[in-house]
């Protein structure tokens, strides 16, 4: 509450290298192109450290413009100089308490009329303030014209227009902050019944502020605890006489002086906005905010949402990936080339056939674990993270959140869950993980419990699209079952864990054409990832794979499973692929693939499995980032589940396909 | 760098770069949004190497 304190006797907040250096703060809502433009004036040496007794992060770095030294400061997000979040209290406390040399006040060109009431604000406390209307390639367009140097002119501060993403306005901007001789002394006037109330409140103040009388009553007006705190600290006597005012003026009001004050302010943005600003008068809707519009609304989300899971999973990551790239890596590479040659070679190097075994043999490093990770896995976590990077960075997912919102409320979740849901494909311990930023300990039961249970990983899901897609029907049982497990296993959860489903809302970015670098450096770096965390564990699981033959100890457990197979009318072989998936959901499909090549499974045996397994145990990794999140009894509990409700349901759709005859 | 689902523009710097809970490999190095957490992959060491190199040729 320091910010407010009388000139020369606040303290200064921890500034970064250069002490002597003249600081700007860049302000603005969340958005706006603050974070791009702070990169682009300070390069990469920045500081970020959690402002002084908050857990909110604020970044600062220097700059050299013409010469002299700046401290750029990176406020967070902030809607009002009112606050009411922790990072608006935070931006504001930077914004008076550090007394910034300049505030460059960042908004978007195409929210003007929205963004330009905390411009008022800022000139009403008297803050030297220079304006920088940003993202003005989108807002041109869109067709919008913005007439930069009127709009100065009416605001009386310096305004400068910018697109700092294509680094567009940047010079401007470093020779305003180098040349300003910042002062902002304009006033707007709000009605008369308003500013007589304003003139009354600001009259009772005598002391030394840091920002203008008329800002400071207007917070009083509003209710501001923090200011009411200060004036009442440095008023001494007449902090009594300031109260009561203050109380007088808010009971005349009673509950519409906020609403008065905005609507004030809007027409105040209208007036200075009268000449500057224009629409065309049929407003050029772009086809990204329609695809938008289409994306979000049910009657068209759902059947675009199909034709994206069409043609991204089944065609591209389901045929492309996992069949025609598996059939060249898996079947010519590996098969043809590579495990011929490696047989040949370790067996002229290694006498012992126990050990050629180890490298070489039916679980051999080189002939199992290797070939499954390259020949197998990835290709298709390659293909999948390309479909999944264009998702991404086209803006499809926070509009999938708000299209399954409705759906994701009766099971207990919200849009907000996507999150996990979304990262689950590619993979579930990193999702489980995520589920920690949901917001009730409910939530994040039932996301953990589903990811666990319905959402198959990248890999596992390109081996059995593409598996499936060669039986007629197969793909499409598979989908119906895994969807309705994961709304009736959500729906029951919801029921029996108590509590309410929070609200969720968010602001959602503009949908736009992926970027082609984007894409290819998101692809490139999720599958290094990917591959070198597979990798290692593929051998590993080799390894024991290994041991566990030449101790028979893998035969006695393939014999022990042959029971539970043959309930689920599966060959007894099936077992390898559940042993495999023990290690990695991945592996476990790997080994169904396996299976199918050798044509051992037919359309209902392997629509069987391939459900069971997706149901299937989590991986151990999965296991044990459940234990961490939610402890040993919800990550036991979840687990035993997990796999008794994987062979009933697998045991039941043999039942219904046998009778039924679908497959 | 630009979170991937909510849009949110921050310097790779801010998000919590891996997970030191991860049993995995040590961590995935994948970048936490701060405003909504969605894991964002960093910009691998080469793309950011060869953008100083051309950066610095200008």
């Amino acid at each position: 509450m320091s910010f407010l304190k009388k000139k020369g006797s606040c303290h200064e907040a921890p500034t970064v290298v250069n002490a002597g250096a003249k600081r700007v703060a860049l302000v603005g809502n969340p958005n706006v192109g603050k974070s791009v433009l702070f990169n682009a004036l300070t390069g990469a040496y920045v500081t970020v450290s959690n402002y002084p007794g908050t857990s909110v992060e604020v970044a600062r770095g220097n700059a050299t413009i013409h010469g002299e030294q700046f401290e750029i400061v990176d406020t967070p997000g902030m809607y009002s100089m009112l606050p009411i979040t922790e990072e608006e209290r935070v931006a504001r406390e930077i914004l008076l308490n550090e007394r910034p040399y300049l505030v460059l006040h960042v908004l978007d060109a195409r929210n003007l009329e929205r963004m330009l009431p905390m411009t008022l604000q800022l000139i009403e406390a008297e803050l030297p303030v220079v304006l920088v209307v940003n993202i003005m390639d989108e807002a041109k367009r869109m067709g919008l014209t913005i007439d930069i140097e009127q709009l100065s002119k009416n605001l009386g501060i310096p305004v400068l227009g910018a697109a700092t993403a294509k680094k567009v306005g940047l010079p401007e901007i470093r020779a305003a902050i180098a040349g300003t001789t910042p002062s902002a002394k304009n006033h707007f006037n709000y009605s008369r019944q308003m500013e007589s109330d304003i003139a009354q409140v600001a009259g009772l103040l005598k002391g030394d502020y840091l920002l203008s009388k008329k800002s400071l009553a207007l917070l009083l007006l509003q209710g501001d605890d923090e200011v009411a705190a200060l004036v009442g600290s440095v008023e001494g006597n007449s902090a009594l006489e300031v109260q009561a005012g203050v109380k007088e003026k808010r009971f005349e009001r009673r509950e519409s002086f906020h609403l008065d004050l905005s609507m004030e302010r809007k027409d105040i943005v209208r007036r200075i906005l009268d000449g500057v600003f224009q629409a065309p008068e049929k407003r050029v809707v772009t086809f990204a905010e329609r695809l938008s519009r289409w994306t979000v609304r049910p009657a068209t989300g759902v059947p675009l949402l199909l034709i994206v899971l069409y043609f991204g999973l089944y065609k591209f990551v389901g045929e492309f990936g996992a069949g025609t790239l598996v059939d060249f890596l898996e079947g010519k590479v590996f098969e043809q080339h590579i495990s011929p040659w490696s047989t040949q070679l370790i067996k002229g190097l290694i006498p012992w056939e126990i050990v050629q075994e180890l490298f070489v043999g039916e679980y051999g490093i080189i002939t199992l674990g290797l070939r499954y990770a390259v020949g197998i896995i990835l290709p298709i976590v390659a293909t999948f993270f390309l479909f999944f990077s264009i998702l991404e960075d086209s803006g499809y997912f926070p509009r999938l959140a708000l299209l399954v919102d409705r759906v994701f409320k009766t099971i207990g979740l919200t849009g907000r869950a996507v999150i996990p849901m979304v990262l689950g494909f590619g993979c579930d311990t990193m999702a489980t993980m995520v589920t920690r930023t949901l917001e009730t300990v409910r939530e994040r039961v039932i996301a953990t419990l589903l990811l666990a249970l319905a959402i198959p990983c990248s890999a596992q899901l390109g081996v059995i699209i593409a598996l499936l897609s060669k039986a007629p029907g197969a793909l499409l049982v598979w989908s119906v079952c895994l969807l309705l497990i994961f709304l009736l296993v959500g729906l029951l959860a919801a029921k029996v864990l108590p509590g309410e489903t929070p609200m969720f809302y968010m602001e959602i970015p503009p949908m736009r054409a992926p970027q082609l670098s984007n894409v290819f450096t998101k692809t490139y770096t999720r599958m290094q990832w990917y591959f070198m965390e597979i990798l290692p564990l593929f051998i590993l699981a080799s390894v024991l794979l290994w041991l566990g033959k030449i101790t028979n100890f893998f035969g006695v457990m393939v014999r022990g499973m042959s029971p539970v197979m043959a309930a689920l009318g599966l060959p007894e072989e099936t077992a390898v692929a559940f042993i495999f998936g023990f290690f990695r959901r991945d592996y476990g499909a790997a080994g169904l693939y396996d299976l199918q090549t050798k044509g051992l499974l037919n359309p209902r045996q392997l629509t069987v499995a391939a459900v069971t397994l997706t149901l299937f145990i989590p991986c151990v990794a999965q296991f044990l980032i459940m234990k961490k999140e939610r402890g040993w009894q919800v990550a036991c509990s979840i687990g035993v589940f997990v796999s008794v409700f994987a062979f009933g349901s697998g045991w039941l759709l043999n039942r219904v396909l046998l009778v039924t005859g679908i497959l | 760098m630009r979170c991937g689902f909510c849009g949110h523009e921050f310097p790779e710097e801010e998000g919590s770069v891996g997970c030191k809970n991860c049993p995995m490999s040590g961590g995935c190095k994948m970048v936490k949004c701060p405003r909504c957490n969605y894991e964002n992959p960093p910009e691998p060491a080469l793309v950011k190497g060869l953008k100083k190199l051309f950066s610095r040729e200008k």
